[in-house]
């Protein structure tokens, strides 16, 4: 881990870049350079197996990779996960272990839970539950709340929306809105309607390059292929 | 909480992950080898083979837990417990779990 302080007050700068995977033959990451701000939310769009969530995890630090360099404000933090405020990170599988309550996993990550869910009402009555006795969407819905609540200066997204009820999708948009006021949210879905909107910047993964897509998005992700209308 | 609390209670619960394994593994070694040696008169200076038998078993206990339940650390990973701390805390706190047991077999038989 750096050595470097770093500084957390201020707006914060994540950059990735040098990431190269290959699994055997295929090459799924090429040379990524990819940049967050605080203040911002970044959009990743790309094709199933594109190499989304294997990028999202080697920013986070938990996928060791040769080269890759992720800094914040200039300063190499690598694994990421170990600077304590930097970032977070939901994947996509359950992000909670089964047995743990709730109540306990927002206070370890400390998060307050009545604030985190204030503008989810329908979610207090499951305060008391544990993490593996939620319904999927409900715990997909209270584990993204966790972590974009979370004092943290960055959160990587992997599929939050998904299996998420349309009204809470709009609500959790609108919550993720607010929140970039002091953090950077880096989010990749596939459903592309609700994330274009909410995104500041957009890249598409695109055989393993990242391009930055700026202009008409849509009409350039039906060029890509991501998109068919 | 603060940070040391929450690493603590990281490991405490990922222990509990995979604490019926491991206490199974101790509780077979204790009672099943321990526990007739100190009967027959000759347990006492065994525990030291028997300690290191317990944590040779620490390697598989780590290999199934991969297998099974590969996706299990990302809670960890946010509180900023990596696998090498996660791995190396259960195991000594396994370690001493064991011993304690020994000397509670040793103790209830004296």
């Amino acid at each position: 881990m750096s050595a470097v302080a770093w500084n957390p007050v201020g707006p914060q700068v994540l950059e990735a870049d040098g990431i190269r995977v290959a699994f055997g033959q295929r090459q799924v990451l090429a040379n990524i350079y990819l940049q967050v701000k605080t203040g911002q939310i970044v959009g990743l769009l790309g094709r199933n197996g594109s190499g989304k969530s294997v990028l999202l995890q080697t920013i986070f630090g938990a996928r060791s990779v040769a080269d890759a360099s992720v800094r914040v404000n200039g300063h190499r933090m690598v694994p990421a996960f170990h600077q304590r405020g930097l970032l977070n990170y939901l994947p996509q599988v359950p992000l909670l272990p089964p047995a743990l309550p709730l109540r306990q996993a927002a206070r370890m990550l400390g998060v307050n839970l009545d604030e985190a869910t204030a503008s989810f009402p329908a979610l207090r009555a499951q305060f008391d539950y544990r993490s593996g006795e939620l319904s999927g969407g409900s715990a997909r819905l209270l584990q993204t709340l966790l972590l974009l609540h979370a004092n943290t200066a960055f959160s990587l997204f992997d599929e939050p929306f998904s299996g998420v009820m349309p009204v809470h999708i709009e609500t959790l948009a609108e919550e993720m809105q607010r929140l970039k006021q002091r953090k950077g949210l880096l989010i990749t879905d596939h459903r592309y309607a609700e994330v274009l909107p909410l995104c500041n910047v957009v890249y598409l993964l695109h055989q393993g390059r990242l391009l930055k897509l700026e202009g008409d998005v849509r009409e350039q992700l039906r060029d890509y292929g991501y998109l068919a209308h | 909480m603060t940070l040391l609390a929450t690493q603590i209670r990281a490991v405490l619960l990922f222990y509990r992950t995979v604490a019926p394994f491991m206490l199974g593994v101790s509780a077979l070694i204790l009672l099943a080898v321990l526990l007739p040696a100190m009967h027959e008169g000759w347990g006492g200076g065994l525990l030291p083979g028997l300690l290191l038998t317990k944590l040779a078993t620490a390697p598989v206990v780590w290999y199934l837990s991969e297998q099974l339940r590969p996706d299990q650390y990302w809670f960890y990973f946010n509180l900023g417990v990596s696998r090498r701390r996660l791995w190396g805390s259960v195991v000594l706190l396994d370690a001493l779990v064991f011993l304690g047991g020994a000397v509670a077999l040793r103790a209830s038989l004296a």
